[in-house]
Formats: C-alpha cells, structure tokens, sequence
C-alpha cells in the first residue's frame, strides 16, 4: 500500500509507462499572428537611384556616355571610332527614361531608323556601372518606381 | 485568383534578429520581411493556392492567433506589390 496522498485519482502503483501527450504534440504549433489590415510586414530596399516613378522617367541615357561623346555605335553596340564603316553616329541628344523603358519594349528610339535604334538598344544593353546612363538604365528594370 | 512566389533557387534567405531579408534573384531587390511575410512566402512557394487554401494550410502548419481573410488578403496584397508573390 502507497504512503503518497492520490492526486486527482493519480495512482503511481496503477500508472503505466509514461507516454507522449499526442494531444499537446499535435497542437504545439508556433503562433502566427496575420497582423492588423493596416499593418505592414513587408519593406522593399531600393536603390537611391530610384526614388520616384518620376525621376525614373526622366532621367537621361546619352548614346554614348559624355566620357566617350563624339565615338560611333556599331550595330552590336560597342563603340567605335568615329566615322567606322557601318557604325552610327551618336544620338542627337540623351535619351529619356521613358523613351528608353518603351524601346526595350519594342518601340524604336526618337529620331532613330530601324538599324540605329538597334545598335543604340544594343548599346543601351550593355552599359556597365560607371558608365553614363547606367544607373538611369538600372532603374528601368526595377518592377515597380 | 490564385498566389505563387518564386522557387526557393530564385530567392536568397536570411534570418536577422529583427526580420527575414529576402534577395529575388530576378529583380535584384532585397525585401525585409516580418512575420507573417515569410511563412507565407515559404508556402506559396510550391503550388499556386488561393486565399483561403493558403489559409487553410497556415492554419495547420501554426496555430493562427487571428485569422482572419481580411488580414491574410491584405498580407498578400503587400507581398504582390512588393513583387514577392504573383496573382494568377
């Protein structure tokens, strides 16, 4: 016979193995708060480069950069010396974000026949940090601003 | 209407003390994300499911404290804008 006071019918001499609560196990799922309507859960860092959807369309892509004015673009983009056979003179004046973001789409650029506005796509294209336009460029492609 | 987000491959993870940032590979974009933006992320990224089995299965993997469609449709909403999650 047990000395130990019975707890809520708790008998030690009549207790089994312990076993698993599959009860408590089941429901020990971590809490997930949705959050209020209003609340916000997402931030996106962008780059200053794109602060507003108006500055992106504003912005300017000479062709060529001001470092390399006067050079030639040849139909794959590169730029040439001025006067090479089958290259193109550069563009008149810089190109506008917005006109840039509709050429990408399949428009032709401002002032531009079909085989110019194919090589300064090109060179569009291509461009690489630290060149002129660049960052104009870059932030063309961002989804959304 | 039906969400999906990017496969795993298309996206880089990491867990900071305060949040979850998230580079899309695709975008470039880096995106800070808390609690629920994450775990929903996480289950859209197998099949494309609509709000409420996307409820549904939150339901089951946590235990939803506030549940709510307003709530997870607001959510959702975010992701979409942030361009984490497409609405087919």
């Amino acid at each position: 016979m047990s000395d130990e006071t019975p707890v809520d019918g708790y008998n030690p001499a009549q207790a089994g193995p312990a076993e698993p609560d599959d009860a408590a196990v089941a429901t020990r799922r971590r809490v997930l708060m949705l959050g209020a309507v209003t609340a916000g859960a997402v931030v996106s860092i962008r780059p200053a480069l794109a602060q507003t959807a108006g500055s992106v369309m504003t912005c300017e892509i000479p062709v060529p950069d001001l470092g390399r004015a006067g050079r030639f673009i040849d139909p794959a983009g590169n730029v040439v010396a001025p006067g090479t056979k089958g290259a193109f003179p550069p563009a008149s004046r810089p190109f506008k974000g917005e006109e840039v973001k509709r050429a990408l789409a399949g428009a032709q650029l401002p002032g531009t026949t079909y085989e110019s506005n194919r090589a300064y796509v090109s060179y569009i294209r291509r461009l690489q940090r630290g060149q002129g336009g660049f960052t104009c460029f870059a932030s063309l492609q961002m989804p959304r601003g | 209407m039906r969400y999906r987000a990017p496969a795993d491959a298309a996206l880089l993870t990491a867990e900071l003390d305060a949040f979850t940032a998230v580079f899309h590979r695709p975008s470039g974009i880096t995106h800070l994300l808390v609690s629920p933006a994450p775990e929903i992320v996480a289950l859209l990224a197998d099949t494309p499911l609509d709000l409420d089995t996307l409820l549904v299965r939150l339901g089951e993997r946590y235990d939803l404290a506030d549940a709510s469609r307003d709530a997870l449709a607001a959510r959702l909403d975010e992701l979409v804008a942030a361009g984490l999650v497409e609405a087919l």
